[in-house]
């Protein structure tokens, strides 16, 4: 490597940077991230289009699903289509939802007769709350574990830690949750069952401070499984990434200087190495809304997860694309997010 | 490396302590010292509007929430009184007067007949109030009240007029209701006449319903009923046997066998209610006897489906895929646990399992077997390979379809299986006639007219095609004037001998064939539950069971009985600190550990 070991230096760089240019750097970061929001909005745009297309080419007819095994007149049948709005065209159902959209009403669900977005709003909190604990557990985890193991990659720790996590990472989630739930929430052998696996609280909870610890010890589970599956994605690309800075010369000249070579980890290669990590995390964000199927499942974990897979049994039309929608948008915006976040964080990405 | 594990070690304990001290200051709930019975459920509730309310799991819950006119008897499931205490029929079995019991609502306001008038009046002018039970009220000309005298006015006479499934609802509570299909009944506590009171229902999580000090029967003998709702079968098992739940009904063979051997759980083995049945498309029309859906011809032949008939070993079925937990079907729609109206065959009729014969049939028949083994149609060539439906992602019958497969190779007829998710499946196999063979089954009440109406001509989809609620595309001249004559009979032992001339067509004329009768399959915490009655009394159902019975009957310990839960409720407050003390010990220990190695191991 040629380069001066400024543009290396992320601060550095944006100091270099700043004083090199005759605009100052944030006019151009702001005009980066209008053009990124327009790109979103203009995903968001398509998203809507194609959710409502979407979800009228999936098979089975939702009002004769409705009147499984019950004897229903055609005039019955015809009221539950009027109720539902599905009696006018298409074209004309097409522009009611596109309307109502932008007025943020998602509708009615069928099979709850409530609208989607109360129904939404009541199952966001328990999503965020345990899909976010589990993401800041498998990050720092990730993040941690992949530092060491990328610092002296090739270390029994770093064979240890990568293979486990690798393991965890190809276990089907749904096997895996049984597991734990067998393990630790039913017991084995001397292992007793101490955790519960149902639900976000007891049926009698208690009420103070009882019921914090009753709503941890119900997380426990469904985060470890989170986690478990996950953390995996955050050690590699920490690692590699890590492996990848190790070899620059910036490193070796902060080691000749004589610092520690905790210091040399800890201010100088990590935080170069977080970049793509942070990428990462913020995709991962964006999911965080969708919550977690399949553990939701496993757990009954009243959460936007566990509403997505009734409303598809059902299958609860308005509720499907209310859900949908929602997950894609979050996803939309948090990579924007990223994407805007990256430019500011890395000097390299704004001179390209 | 040493240390790494002893991090770990530490943050196990600290969770490990944390789950127990939680699960411990839980010994010390508000439910501690009241008898509470949880029941689990694998289904959720979809509405607590008895009006639109439809899965089983809602109308279990109303069942034992509401009265209704008449329920059936706990001995012999025949019609006994509930809310009417009596009833009498006018000569030509047109009107009928019900007396309604002086009982009252739990928010103690008298129960009249005006309640019930109002609750069939709705359903009657309210399209949407019949979503749940229309049926019931279609044969209804006028519903007027007067005191306690219920008048119930008929089109025709109907002999099942004591089966009536509407649950009676509260006139003052629910008469300013206006969208009823837009209701979703959440208020609580409920008003309602039945053994118990809604308190909280907590969507796809739980409900909560306490005893009504106000039932006319008396108080039942627990305090609270709770339903718990798991999103998967394992971990309702699972819930089962660590007493998370006291009860699990409708279990699979596969579940069944998970806690059969558990010494803490009672499994309850017995007779079922449902009939699993094999429909055959044999020309599936509409009202207007147009052909809908694309069935195989050569079933429209009775030679054809009875071949099948003959061709399927029921007894090899029972034990191999549903691991014995049924009985092979000897019969038709109707299971063995009743006794009143069951039919079976016998003499020259019984179809028992015979390839030989089957393969006599078709020979006669002229479906001769080609180079490959598989018989042609005798007038062209077109072969007997017929599709088999069935749901996706349900092992058992997966494992069913390749034992007919095996079965009907045996006799040169090639069946493949066609995999459809609920919703297409209800479609296909109900509405537009596309398929040949399809799996379906049926759960029957105490009274079989519901059951019979589902191979009535006017169940078939409309001439538009649309709506019926056919199990066969059945439409048979003898079977129609059979069931037209069970309506008005109103002298019971000829009515069933009528019902089971209805079975014996069915089985005869095979629209259906009937597989096996499958065992009613429950388990419940012995260690709990003290008592329990199941319905009917001599090897009944529970959970399963249609009526109240088991529910108002059960009896079980109180909660909070361990040696922590003695001690009373003073010390939660205690324990929890107690707990988050070691929580926190133990989280300062393993950042403590881990700053100390951060520093000292990375000096090599």
């Amino acid at each position: 490597m040629t380069t001066p070991l400024e543009t290396t230096e992320p601060a550095a760089a944006q100091a270099a940077a700043g004083a090199g240019d005759e605009r100052p750097a944030w006019r151009g970061t702001l005009r980066y991230a209008l053009a990124k929001a327009g790109g979103a909005l203009f995903s968001i745009a398509m998203v809507i289009v194609g959710t409502f297309f979407l979800f009228r080419l999936l098979p089975g007819d939702p009002v004769r699903n409705m009147a499984q095994g019950r004897n229903m007149t055609p005039a019955q049948l015809d009221l539950e289509r009027h109720r539902l709005g599905l009696d006018k065209s298409l074209i004309q159902q097409f522009f009611d939802f596109v309307g109502d959209t932008l007025r943020l009403d998602l509708g009615m669900s069928y099979e709850y007769k409530r609208p989607v977005l109360d129904l939404i709003g009541e199952r966001l909190g328990p999503t965020l709350l345990l899909a976010g604990t589990g993401l800041v557990i498998a990050v720092s985890l990730g993040i941690w574990q992949g530092t060491r193991a990328g610092w002296r990659h090739g270390s029994r720790f770093d064979r240890f830690s990568t293979a486990t996590s690798l393991l965890l990472w190809s276990v089907p989630t749904f096997w895996l949750g049984l597991l734990l739930m067998m393990v630790f929430g039913v017991g084995v052998g001397p292992i007793p069952g101490i955790f519960p696996f149902r639900g976000i609280e007891s049926v009698d909870a208690p009420d103070g401070f009882a019921y914090v610890l009753d709503v941890a010890s119900h997380m426990v589970l469904p985060c470890l499984t989170l986690v478990a599956v996950v953390y995996a994605q955050y050690l590699l690309v920490m690692r590699s990434s890590l492996v990848e800075e190790i070899s620059q010369d910036y490193v070796t000249v902060a080691r000749a200087k004589g610092l520690r070579d905790d210091e040399v980890r800890r201010r100088h290669a990590v935080p170069n190495a977080l970049l793509p990590t942070v990428t990462l995390v913020f995709m991962r964000i964006g999911f965080v809304v969708g919550g977690a199927v399949t553990v939701e499942t496993i757990y009954t974990w009243p959460g936007l997860g566990q509403l997505f897979y009734e409303a598809v049994s059902v299958p609860d039309f308005t509720l499907m694309q209310g859900t949908f929608m929602l997950i894609t948008v979050a996803v939309i915006v948090m990579n924007t997010l990223a994407d805007v976040a990256y430019h500011i964080l890395d000097p390299r990405v704004r001179s390209a | 490396m040493r240390k790494w594990f002893a991090r770990l070690a530490a943050l196990g304990v600290a969770l490990l302590v944390a789950g127990q001290g939680a699960t411990a200051a839980l010994a010390q709930d508000p439910a501690a010292g009241k008898k509470i019975v949880r029941v689990g459920a694998t289904q959720s509730m979809d509405s607590m509007n008895p009006f639109i309310a439809v899965r089983l799991v809602s109308t279990s819950i109303h069942r034992w929430m509401y009265g209704y006119l008449t329920v059936p008897d706990s001995k012999t499931l025949q019609p006994s009184p509930d809310l009417a205490e009596s009833w009498t029929t006018s000569e030509d079995g047109l009107t009928w007067t019900f007396k309604i019991r002086a009982a009252k609502w739990s928010d103690g306001k008298p129960v009249t007949a005006d309640d019930a008038a109002w609750t069939f009046n709705k359903m009657m002018t309210d399209e949407a109030a019949k979503t749940a039970n229309g049926p019931a009220v279609e044969n209804f000309e006028s519903v007027t009240a007067s005191g306690q005298d219920l008048t119930i006015k008929l089109k025709s006479p109907q002999a099942s007029m004591l089966e009536n499934p509407v649950p009676i609802m509260p006139k003052h509570v629910w008469e300013s209701v206006t969208d009823m299909a837009n209701y979703d009944a959440e208020k609580y506590p409920s008003v309602s006449s039945g053994p118990y009171i809604a308190v909280e229902h907590k969507k796809d999580q739980y409900v909560k319903l306490q005893a009504n000090p106000n039932y006319w029967r008396g108080k039942p003998k627990i305090d609270e009923l709770q339903v718990v709702f798991y999103d998967n079968p394992q971990a309702a098992i699972a819930g089962l046997k660590t007493g998370d739940i006291d009860l699990l009904g409708r279990m699979t063979p596969q579940e069944f066998e998970a806690i059969q051997n558990d010494p803490n759980i009672e499994a309850w083995n017995t007779q079922g209610r449902r009939a699993s049945y094999l429909q055959i498309n044999h020309g599936a029309t509409t009202t207007d006897d147009k052909s809908v859906g694309d069935g195989h011809p050569a079933l429209k032949d009775l030679k054809v489906r009875q071949a099948l008939h003959y061709a399927i070993d029921k007894q090899k079925l029972v034990d191999e895929v549903q691991n014995g937990l049924a009985k092979p079907a000897d019969g038709s729609i109707v299971p063995p646990i009743y006794k009143e109206f069951f039919w079976e065959a016998g003499g020259e009729e019984k179809v028992s399992y015979d390839p030989a014969k089957a393969n006599k049939i078709l020979d006669d028949a002229g479906y001769k077997k080609g180079a490959d083994g598989v018989r042609t149609m005798p007038d062209g060539d077109r072969k007997l390979e017929f599709r088999f439906t069935i749901h996706t992602e349900t092992p058992i019958e997966d494992k069913l379809a390749e034992y007919l497969t095996a079965f009907f190779k045996e006799i040169g007829i090639t069946l493949t299986t066609v995999k459809l998710e609920s919703s297409k499946f209800t479609e296909e196999t109900g509405v537009t006639g596309n398929f040949d063979i399809a799996i379906s089954g049926w759960s029957v009440n105490p009274d079989p007219e519901e059951v019979m109406a589902t191979h009535l001509c006017s169940r078939r989809p409309a001439p538009n095609g649309e709506g019926g609620g056919t199990e066969s595309f059945f439409c048979d001249d003898t079977f129609e004037q059979l069931y037209k004559d069970q309506l008005k009979e109103l002298d019971r032992t000829k009515r069933v001998d009528l019902l089971k001339q209805m079975q014996e067509r069915l089985y005869t004329q095979a629209p259906i064939i009937a597989i096996y009768y499958t065992n009613d399959l429950e388990g419940y915490r012995k260690d709990k539950i003290t008592s329990i009655t199941p319905i009917p009394e001599d090897k009944g159902l529970l959970y399963g069971g249609s009526g109240y019975w088991p529910f108002y009957t059960v009896d079980a310990k109180a909660t909070g009985g361990s040696a922590t839960g003695a001690e009373g409720g003073s010390n939660t407050g205690l324990i929890a600190g107690v707990v988050g003390g070691v929580v926190v010990i133990g989280l300062a220990a393993f950042f403590l550990t881990r700053r100390r190695k951060a520093v000292a191991d990375e000096r090599e």
